[in-house]
């Protein structure tokens, strides 16, 4: 019993100190126009041209960008806004694999 | 080169502050209504037929936690998480606002072909979006027909006069070309 007390103390210990933020990711898709990419960065982030077209470049070279970073609800928030517009988006704690 | 031709070439253009207009001829008009309306008709499929609990019809909630099985639908409707069990809470509590949201783009985009003047259809800025996004719903549906993913560009415009996809992804480029228009259009600073 005290190790599995252990154990759990472990994993709520690791979740407290979990301080990474969640992060949205825009994957590359062969439908969407590279300037419809950057128009609906621009729109839903209001990001500047110059930010959203390096951003659809990433996107478009290495096949994911993370767009946005923040709280699990602000990502699922952002996710579901990208949807609405078709682009292919995932979010996901942490940028392990990015 | 008719006049027309030319309205033909030139797509959305922006007209004063907050104006994007096209000319559309019958032909275009009907095949962009017909692909509009297939959406439409595939979004609302989806749609629950039998919503039992009304506070959660309220705040949105559908019975839908599995991914569509068809293909369109899931590109229209993806999973927001690889893992599987928060992809499927996360449609539990969203996918009817997105089908809805959606469904709202495409209707908004067939009521202003529908009540186009002489084949000229004027938008505004957020009409624009509605467009841009109903226009990316068939493309993506198109996309999948075509399946993009393996068919190279090259590939797609070889295809050969009787291949039925021929048509398929002559839609698909104009279109493509057409929502380019518009986002140039929105692009472009006010005149």
């Amino acid at each position: 019993m005290v190790k599995v007390a252990d154990k759990i103390d472990e994993a709520i210990e690791e979740l407290l100190s979990d301080n990474r933020p969640w992060v949205t990711i825009v994957w590359d898709d062969p439908v969407n126009l590279m300037t419809y990419v950057t128009y609906v960065l621009m729109e839903l982030f209001g990001y500047s041209r110059e930010k959203a077209h390096e951003l659809m470049m990433q996107v478009h070279t290495q096949g994911k960008a993370i767009v946005s970073t923040g709280s699990r609800e602000e990502m699922e928030h952002d996710v579901a806004r990208l949807h609405e517009y078709g682009l292919w988006a995932t979010l996901q704690k942490g940028d392990q694999g990015i | 080169m008719s006049l027309e031709d030319s309205d033909h070439i030139a797509g959305f253009y922006r007209h004063g502050e907050n104006a994007f207009v096209v000319q559309l001829s019958d032909s275009e008009r009907e095949v962009l209504i017909n692909l509009v309306e297939q959406i439409l008709e595939l979004l609302g499929e989806r749609a629950d037929k039998h919503v039992d609990d009304p506070l959660a019809a309220m705040v949105g909630i559908t019975s839908h936690d599995s991914p569509p099985e068809d293909e369109v639908l899931m590109r229209l409707l993806p999973n927001a998480y690889a893992d599987q069990v928060d992809a499927s809470e996360f449609r539990r509590y969203t996918e009817s606002t997105l089908r809805t949201k959606k469904y709202a783009h495409s209707m908004s985009m067939r009521i202003s072909i529908k009540s186009a003047i002489d084949g000229i259809v004027e938008v505004d800025h957020d009409g624009a979006n509605d467009w841009l996004g109903a226009m990316n719903d068939i493309r993506l549906a198109l996309g999948v027909r075509l399946n993009v993913e393996q068919n190279s560009h090259d590939e797609l415009e070889l295809l050969a006069p009787d291949d039925p996809l021929r048509g398929v992804y002559a839609v698909y480029s104009w279109l493509g070309w057409l929502q380019g228009s518009l986002i140039e259009a929105l692009m472009d600073e006010a005149i």
